[in-house]
């Protein structure tokens, strides 16, 4: 707060008042440790693993059907069509239309959402507990037996089309879009999990079959279920509903790890309409199942993660920049993107870059004291600690670390395995992977912030927003 | 005709339906506890040792409709300024006795109330009671804090109004909603209006508001009730109230005497957007589950009547909702939509007309009341998964209901809703008062 103590006048507020006048916060009593519930799993004859976790406070039950493939297996200039194939398996089965079965899950009061992300495709139940064996039947049902009809998929096309549309208005998702082409180019976490406009009118009905054939099988999957349920009622629910799914052909194998980092890039799209500039710095991050993810997760919760981080304090406490200002890794199978961002009004955008370069630079450059890393560590572990309170925060966690290969008891030596990670060790990945060359990339009104951005930036390409092509690393139609 | 048609093939579902379901729900009731301290304050606490974590909430019965003249958005502001310093704690200290050691705090400015919370490590408990006696009976501010933090809060009204496509949509529905209550004006505010607040203006609404006899206190989680009280009464129950009576609001919205429309345009806008409102009863209302019910009929979810009809069927929309946003002092009954490309507002709003009409005339099927009360009791049940959502709940019903027990007993009557409730909500509020239309499209017309 230093910035703002000169000339600091302090107003007692005018209160009749009578506190109780004690100058320092009472101590904390002694701490209680959490329960974390554990998980029992079993695998059926079809190689469908089956993991299930019981808690017990309030009558739901949440599930995820987990297929182990994703958006990285999108074909060139086919962006979007494990997504669309995900979107799709709730559009029509063998023996129900779209219709029936939106009316039938709804009736149960349940939600059946699909949709894919880059690493897998989800199907995600959430039912009151007495409605499960039903809303299961459905999820099955659309898993093992979509039809994706050809109006179904006209339908699809136009809604995302639609939607595509409202979001490349928005700098805030247009720039997470430009950022995946920036950082991974052409490789395969660089296009659109939801697509392009262009690529979506090019993918046909036999892309999305063949998608379903080759990667839907019960040996690429996983159920997870948490809530209130016994475990051996979940196994003999998942023996009687998915016991008889069979895959086709051999599993396929895991792609191979893309050929990264590429030459780093200052990229502005500029949006004349934007009424505020979002500005992010990204590279390319870590793997899920990297040693160093404890240390990043922990670096990143000094730097960018909550409230309180560096960077939420540089460009929001101090100057009054932003709304927020944060950061994250998105682990995944292979590695996944770092980026740091906030949004700001167009004229503070290139002083924003700046600001989140330089604590990008600073992490590396000297180590974290004790009295500000212990208590980012406990942040990280209190926001851990939250996630899985509930049966859905159980079922992600979970079925994320069946996806990446970890043991399931990681779910509960997460909070141990944070405690134990020291300066040495956030410096460590914080030169390797924060500091020095990195990505930016600004959606706004460019002639506010250009010539300073310039000034603290070499090589800043400038893309007009109607020249945008986000289908190619280079981003510029031709 | 189609509409008919429809609902026959409904009503057929509905048996079918009827028969496989035969299980029932019993939801556990909240238990909490109740009292009121010398000086005002309501203590409501609900015990669970389900994990060693506990929420603690502080709604003050002030809210964006209590901004004073010509300050849109201070209710606001000064919510951010809760969070800097108090007589015995610099700025962000909340956060260090709160993230730092593994919690969480924030707040909440809505059109009713001002609502700060905690969620800490149940061991901290005393500490933020401690915390939270502070910032009600001794904030202080100074002016390069003030001034900051007022800036942050133009980014937070650049972030939600200028930069989203339909920020400004939104902006605008209330302003063209109300013509006399001051639910018209913005939470948010404007830039004008924030620029023109000053550290009086804090200083006066804190004496004004922020006083025990105007606050709720809810804590729900892992605590020893006893100990709990004690510090309570040590904390909180010292903190004397000012001499001065409570400003409320009693500006009262008259009846609409004519439909009318409004159309906003805004920069940035890639498909047009429509909302149709008409003015119900509020929160407290017997008639608020069938006017959730009702909504919930047509707008949730991809079974409901409008998505059936304007998004799968005609595709003239790409989304669409259906709302009862039923506040403290009246409610509003709305429908919104985002169109698809290649169709108009007429089309949507004639469309949108037809199936709110249909539900006056004719009342719904049973299984598509028993559709909807499914949805919003298993929403509420994942509302009570934690200690946070719990303490909301029954911060809900105290200060918008103005009446504890409705955590429980709205539960009860959703579950009474009848088809013929649903229908006579309709023509009483909807069919018996008169639609504001706003439509919201790009500046130089609709693309």
């Amino acid at each position: 707060m230093k910035h703002f103590i000169a000339g600091l006048v302090l107003f007692a507020l005018p209160l009749s008042a009578q506190v109780a006048d004690q100058a320092t916060p009472p101590a904390p009593a002694a701490p209680r440790q959490p329960h974390i519930p554990s998980a029992v799993e079993k695998t059926l004859a079809n190689g469908l693993r089956v993991i299930v976790v019981e808690k017990k406070n309030v009558p739901l039950v949440s599930a995820r059907l987990m297929i182990g493939t994703g958006a990285a297996a999108d074909a060139a200039g086919h962006a979007g069509l494990a997504d669309m194939t995900a979107s799709l398996l709730t559009k029509g089965t063998t023996t129900k239309s779209a219709e029936e079965i939106a009316r039938g899950v709804e009736a149960l009061g349940a939600s059946l959402d699909s949709s894919a992300s880059f690493d897998s495709s989800n199907v995600d139940l959430n039912v009151m507990s007495p409605r499960l064996a039903e809303a299961m039947a459905f999820l099955a049902d659309v898993v093992r037996h979509p039809t994706f009809r050809k109006d179904e998929i006209d339908r699809y096309r136009a809604e995302t089309l639609d939607a595509l549309e409202v979001e490349l208005h928005e700098p805030r998702e247009l720039s997470g879009f430009v950022l995946s082409r920036v950082v991974f180019g052409e490789t395969p976490y660089g296009h659109n999990l939801s697509g392009t406009p262009q690529s979506i009118r090019k993918i046909t009905r036999e892309d999305v079959v063949k998608f379903h054939r080759r990667y839907y099988r019960p040996d690429n999957a996983v159920l997870v279920m948490a809530g209130e349920i016994k475990s051996a009622d979940a196994f003999a629910l998942a023996q009687k509903l998915l016991g008889g799914w069979k895959g086709a052909g051999p599993k396929p194998a895991a792609p191979k790890p893309a050929a990264l980092p590429l030459k780093p890039r200052v990229v502005v799209i500029d949006m004349p309409e934007a009424g505020q500039a979002a500005v992010s710095v990204a590279r390319v991050g870590l793997r899920r199942a990297d040693p160093a993810y404890f240390a990043a997760q922990v670096a990143n919760a000094v730097l960018g993660g909550g409230y309180s981080s560096r960077l939420n304090e540089e460009v929001r406490i101090k100057r009054g920049l932003s709304y927020g200002a944060g950061s994250g890794f998105d682990f995944r199978r292979d590695a996944g993107p770092f980026s740091a961002g906030a949004q700001t009004k167009n004229e503070s955008a290139a002083e924003v870059a700046g600001l989140i370069a330089d604590e990008m630079n600073r992490m590396a450059a000297e180590p974290v004291s004790d009295a500000e890393l212990t208590p980012r560590k406990a942040t990280l572990i209190g926001d851990y600690a939250r996630s899985i309170e509930t049966s859905q925060g159980l079922v992600r966690r979970l079925s994320s670390l069946a996806l990446y290969g970890l043991p399931l008891s990681d779910v509960s030596s997460y909070i141990t395995a944070v405690q134990a990670i020291d300066a040495a060790q956030v410096q460590a990945v914080a030169k390797s992977h924060l500091a020095g060359a990195a990505d930016v990339i600004i959606v706004g009104d460019a002639k506010k912030f250009l010539e300073p951005l310039k000034a603290r930036f070499k090589d800043v390409e400038v893309i007009p927003y109607a020249e945008l092509d986000l289908n190619t690393a280079s981003l510029k139609k031709k | 005709m189609r509409v008919r048609a429809l609902l026959i093939v409904l009503f057929l579902t509905s048996v079918a339906l009827s028969a496989a379901t035969v299980n029932t729900l019993t939801i556990p009731p909240i238990d909490y506890k109740h009292r009121t301290l010398a000086n005002g304050l309501e203590l409501y606490s609900i015990e669970d040792h389900s994990t060693p974590t506990v929420a603690i909430q502080v709604w003050y019965r002030v809210g964006s409709k209590n901004d004073p003249e010509g300050r849109s958005g201070f209710a606001h502001l000064f919510e951010h300024i809760m969070f800097k310093s108090t007589k015995h704690m610099k700025a962000e200290m909340m956060d260090r006795l709160t993230e730092d050691v593994g919690g969480e705090n924030n707040a909440n400015t809505g059109d009713d109330y001002t609502k700060y919370f905690e969620v800490i490590p149940s061991n901290y408990l005393e500490t933020l009671l401690w915390a939270e006696g502070e910032r009600l009976g001794a904030l202080t501010v100074d002016d390069a804090a003030f001034k900051s933090e007022r800036d942050v809060v133009k980014e937070e009204f650049r972030f939600r109004v200028l930069s989203p496509p339909y920020g400004r949509f939104y902006y605008d529905i209330d302003k063209d909603t109300f013509a006399v209550h001051p639910y018209k004006r913005p939470g948010i505010g404007s830039i004008e209006d924030l620029d023109a607040a000053t550290i009086a203006d804090v200083q006066q609404f804190h004496a004004t508001y922020y006083r025990p006899d105007n606050a709720v206190l809810i804590i729900a989680g892992d605590f020893d009730p006893a100990q709990m009280n004690a510090w309570v009464d040590k904390y909180l129950g010292v903190i004397a109230n000012p001499g001065t009576p409570i400003p409320r609001v009693t500006a009262k919205e008259p009846p609409r005497a004519d439909a009318k429309r409004f159309d906003e345009h805004a920069p940035n806008v890639p498909l047009p957007a429509v909302c149709i409102n008409w003015l119900t009863s509020s929160a407290s209302s017997e008639d608020a589950e069938a006017l959730n019910v009702a909504a919930a009929i047509l707008g949730r979810g991809e079974s409901s009547r409008m998505y059936r009809t304007m998004v799968y069927r005609d595709k003239i929309a790409q989304e669409v909702e259906a709302d009862a946003d039923l506040r403290e002092d009246l409610g509003v009954f709305d429908v919104v939509t985002t169109l698809a490309s290649g169709h108009t507002v007429e089309e949507a709003i004639k469309a949108a007309m037809r199936e709110v009409e249909s539900m006056e005339k004719i009342a719904p099927a049973a299984a598509e009341v028993e559709k909807a009360k499914n949805q919003l009791i298993t929403d509420e049940l994942r509302r009570r998964e934690t200690n946070q959502g719990k303490a909301t709940a029954l911060g809900t019903s105290i200060v918008i209901e103005h009446d504890a027990a409705a955590v429980n007993s709205d539960l009860t009557r959703l579950q009474a809703v009848t088809a013929a409730d649903v229908q006579r909500v309709m023509q009483k509020y909807i069919a018996g008062s008169k639609p504001y239309t706003i439509t919201y499209s790009a500046e130089g017309g609709a693309k």
